[in-house]
């Protein structure tokens, strides 16, 4: 979670008063590690839409997507800097968004409005190993999880919620977990693990 | 022998079937290890080449595989191609697809989408393709599977975009034609061929090349990990064969490549070497056969000839072995023969000794008597006649006294030899000592034995020159004729005996026919013997006295005893009867001793001045008792030595002078006077008279007969007396008759008259009364 994101969910847990609630999540991957690559959306039943804010950014540096798994807000724009020696030719072919930036290098910025939700993944046409992913979405309890594999909100309305959990590694339509939860005032806390 | 049952009836056939036998097992082993060399060559080369094969296939197996992924990640990686699936582009995908088809040589590929969704189509395998992304795990891209009766490999490749957004999947079967470019790549001819696992977990092929087979199934299992060979027999024969199994979608393989090569492929090669190993023991048998037939032969061949030779010898027959070589086997045949020779001349000497005389080389008494029994047999059937002759040589005793031994062989040998001259006809035989006989048989002229025996006598009536000596000598042959004198050998042996006894009798050195009063007179004399042997045990002889009267003294000066014979039955037996066969039969020695006491017993009892003359004949003087009996009846009588006066013939000095002279001196030494009896007769040798002094000479009573009548006579009588009288010895005349002789007698000057003219013999009990007579008389 980035400090911007978090400043957002607390001002959200204040307002909802009473009613809200700290959400844990930890994720496993199937070996039982924790599993960073992975993000949690919980879906309350009247979550407010988030609006984007500030810059987003997934750079090219080392022949590699920084960072591998970026959260965004629907409507976010996303700039796309080189930072290689090497130029790169991003794509994607998601539904959420197409892009074809042809080759381009350090002094090229580039820049994607993503104004669709869905997961839009990313390649270079010139470095097969390149992979990376935006997530974007409305919802304003997603995050990624952190090195120990651990997604942690505040002021999640209590009630039913769904809880999506993605990774690219997972092998379901969407690369997607979904189980319904109900979220008490106290708080919950559970863990996923995912199973090929 | 080691060999205790034999078999085979010849030693040949056993040691060319040892030999042969010992050759085929050796040979069997060779084959045997050579067979197994070649076999497990054969497998090792078969096995290195399979193996090798199998390492070529699945390096071929990978690089096909690569070689398919690698065509289809072109694809997958092409941006248009993804951007096309990305965008769902049907018709660009289809065409994408096709073009992969063409490139990469496949039959089917089509695209699979992440929802399951299929472009492009494979007809019936549509399905099993569109699940195959799902079903392949851990990164792989390419299995084998089974699917409508076939097998396929499937290679899957994914498309990322960068993640997977679907998957180009294709299929390329595992038929016939792929399986054949496979083989081709071998060095080898191998077959390739792909098992599919099927119901009941049993591997086998689609074209019923490989049909369930416990083996297959078997090297299938355990080729999982390593790469063994075994050996299986399939429909089109046995073969060497290696397995791949090929891993399906599961992990488990679900089909495999079996690798074989044909075992007659595998052996072919080996094919000469056995034809060749086959050829060499084929001629190898039959040198060996051929070999040891001829070696056994060299072996059995001359101890078969052996066996026959022993065997001929064995039945009397000789053989003689052909001696080859000069090994043990020839030696052997050398000293079979050598032996053979040995026994057979030693038979013919043995046969020959035992039928015939060693000394004339003659044919003995056994040859004799089996002629005689052959010819004997022969004649009543063949109408033919059989003479017998016997013969004795006269006087052979005294040749062998006087002249020795071995003359008297060289004369036996030399009358033999003029025998077997004359008697070319006939068989000589000697039957021993001086005996021969001749045996004439056949169809022979009836005057031809009666010519041969007149033959003999004429060729031996003169006297033979025999080892330088001159010698007198002479047959008497006994002839008799079979069947007419006798139809067996023994009676005809007999006859002509008989005959030659006859012979004997009547003056020697003539030939006697048996005539059957022969016959009686020997029936007789044998008569005579065994009265004369009982005579001597009941004592039926007794003694006459004949005085002998003394012309100068006028007296009775003794007398001479005379031996009187009164048989029970036959009554008085005359000496001149008995005592020849006494004489022959050796019983005048018993006689002569009774004779010699009995006449001292009772002349004991006479006066002083009476002597008694005894008779001896030959035979009791050549007995070397008779010193003994003398002076045995002295003693027994007590009469004075010189009383007794003993008479001896001529012919006692014809069995050798020296022991007669010996024995004379001897009796002259104890007193006894000697007499010399018959003088006048036979060879009236003077020899005798100078050799010996003898006390008294008896003039024969032929002289005496004539002495008054004849002139000659009278001559005779006076020369004796006078050189009697010179050599200072008595005479006596025997058989005085007449006063006439006793006048001429007493007028030539003879001391002693003896004879009927002046008193017959007379009994013991009369000779007191004789003197008494006389005494009177002469008074």
């Amino acid at each position: 979670m980035t400090p911007r994101h978090a400043i957002i969910a607390i001002a959200l847990a204040i307002s909802g008063g009473a009613h809200a609630a700290t959400v844990t999540i930890d994720v496993r991957g199937p070996d039982g590690q924790p599993l960073s690559d992975a993000v949690v959306v919980v879906e309350a039943a009247d979550s407010p839409r988030a609006p984007p804010h500030g810059t987003y950014v997934m750079e090219q540096r080392g022949i590699a997507f920084q960072p591998h798994i970026l959260v965004v807000p629907v409507g976010a724009t996303v700039a796309l800097p080189n930072r290689d020696a090497v130029r790169h030719h991003v794509y994607s072919f998601s539904k959420a968004k197409k892009i074809d930036l042809k080759l381009y290098g350090k002094e090229d910025q580039r820049s994607i409005v993503f104004d669709k939700a869905g997961v839009v993944a990313l390649g270079c046409n010139i470095h097969d190993s390149m992979s990376g992913f935006i997530y974007v979405t409305a919802n304003p309890f997603a995050d990624r999880a952190n090195g120990q594999g651990r997604v942690q909100m505040t002021d999640v309305p209590a009630g039913k919620a769904t809880v999506r959990v993605w990774s690219p590694s997972i092998r379901a339509p969407n690369n997607t977990l979904v189980q319904s939860v109900v979220i008490l005032s106290s708080g919950f806390a559970t863990t996923f693990t995912i199973h090929r | 022998m080691i060999l205790r049952t034999p078999r085979f009836r010849t030693l040949r056939t056993r040691l060319a079937v040892l030999y042969t036998a010992l050759f085929a097992v050796a040979l069997a082993l060779l084959g045997g290890v050579v067979q197994t060399m070649i076999w497990s060559h054969a497998r090792n080369s078969v096995r290195a080449e399979l193996s090798a094969s199998g390492s070529v296939y699945d390096g071929l197996w990978a690089l096909k595989a690569k070689t398919l992924t690698d065509t289809a990640d072109v694809l997958t990686r092409d941006f248009g191609f993804r951007a096309a699936v990305a965008s769902e582009d049907v018709p660009t995908i289809e065409s994408a697809l096709a073009t992969l088809r063409g490139r990469a040589g496949v039959d089917h590929a089509v695209l699979v989408n992440l929802d399951g969704s299929v472009v492009g189509s494979a007809g019936r395998l549509t399905a099993m393709m569109a699940t195959m992304p799902h079903r392949l795990r851990g990164g792989r891209q390419d299995a084998v599977v089974n699917a409508g009766g076939a097998t396929f490999r499937v290679v899957v490749s994914p498309i990322l975009a960068p993640t997977e957004i679907g998957w180009v999947v294709f299929v390329v079967p595992l038929d016939a034609p792929e399986m054949r470019t496979l083989a081709r790549l071998s060095a080898i001819p191998l077959t390739v061929t792909i098992l599919r696992l099927g119901a009941g977990g049993h591997w086998t092929s689609g074209d019923g090349t490989v049909i369930a087979d416990k083996a297959v199934d078997q090297l299938v299992a355990a080729s999982t990990r390593e790469r063994p060979l075994a050996t299986v027999s399939l429909p089109d024969g046995r073969a060497f064969a290696s397995a791949k199994p090929l891993i399906g979608v599961g992990g488990r393989p679900q089909a495999a490549l079996l690798l074989r090569y044909p075992l007659s492929a595998a052996l072919a090669p080996y094919m000469p070497l056995e034809v060749g190993l086959a050829l060499a023991g084929i001629i190898g048998i039959l040198l060996v056969v051929m070999g040891s037939i001829r070696l056994a032969r060299g072996i059995a061949g001359p101890i078969a000839a052996l066996d026959a030779a022993a065997r001929a010898l064995e039945e009397g027959s000789r053989t003689e072995l052909a001696v080859v070589g000069d090994d043990e086997i020839g030696r052997l045949a050398h000293s079979f023969n050598r032996m053979s020779a040995g026994i057979l001349e030693r038979e013919h000497r043995i046969s020959h000794l035992a039928f015939h005389d060693s000394l004339t080389g003659l044919p003995n008494r056994s040859y004799f008597r089996q002629s005689l029994d052959q010819a004997i047999a022969r004649a009543p059937r063949a109408g033919e006649q059989v003479a017998v002759l016997c013969l004795d040589l006269d006087g052979f005793k005294g040749v062998n006294d006087t002249l020795g031994h071995p003359v008297g062989d060289s004369l036996l040998r030399e009358l033999g030899d003029i025998l077997t001259e004359l008697a070319p006809d006939g068989l000589v035989s000697r039957l021993g000592g001086d005996e021969y006989a001749i045996i004439l048989q056949g169809r022979f002229d009836p005057d031809r034995p009666r010519a041969l025996a007149q033959a003999i006598l004429d060729r031996t009536s003169q006297p033979m020159k025999t080892d330088g000596h001159q010698i007198a000598t002479g047959f008497s042959i006994g002839i008799a004729f079979g069947p007419d004198d006798g139809d067996d050998p023994d009676q005809l042996l007999k006859n002509a005996d008989l005959a030659l006894y006859r012979a004997k009798r009547d003056g020697r050195g003539v030939f006697r026919f048996f005539e059957p009063a022969l016959d009686a007179a020997a029936r007789k004399r044998r008569q005579l013997e065994l009265d004369l042997r009982e005579a001597i045990q009941t004592g039926q002889f007794r003694l006459n006295f004949q005085p002998v009267f003394n012309l100068k003294e006028n007296r009775i000066a003794g007398f001479e005893a005379l031996l009187r014979w009164n048989h029970p039955t036959r009554g008085e037996v005359g000496p001149t009867e008995f005592i020849p066969v006494a004489e022959e039969t050796g019983m005048i020695v018993a006689i002569g001793e009774w004779v010699m006491q009995e006449a001292c017993r009772q002349a004991a009892a006479w006066p002083e001045d009476v002597r008694v003359a005894v008779n001896v004949s030959p035979l009791q003087f050549r007995n070397l008792r008779f010193k003994a009996v003398i002076l045995q009846a002295l003693a027994h009588s007590g009469l004075a030595p010189h009383r007794l006066e003993v008479e001896i013939t001529e012919t006692v000095f014809l069995d050798g002078e020296d022991h007669v002279l010996d024995l004379l001196h001897g009796l002259r030494e104890i007193g006894v006077r000697v007499a010399l009896d018959d003088f006048g007769t036979g060879y009236s040798s003077l020899s005798y008279l100078r050799s010996f002094p003898f006390d008294k000479i008896k003039i024969d009573r032929s002289f005496i007969t004539g002495v008054a009548t004849d002139d000659g006579a009278a001559a005779i009588v006076r020369a004796i007396v006078d050189l009697a009288g010179a050599l200072h010895m008595e005479t006596t005349a025997e058989g005085v008759e007449d006063g006439d002789q006793l006048a001429l007698l007493r007028g030539q000057g003879c001391g002693n008259i003896q004879g009927y003219f002046f008193s017959r013999p007379v009994e013991g009990a009369g000779v007191a009364a004789l003197l008494s007579t006389v005494f009177a008389q002469a008074a």
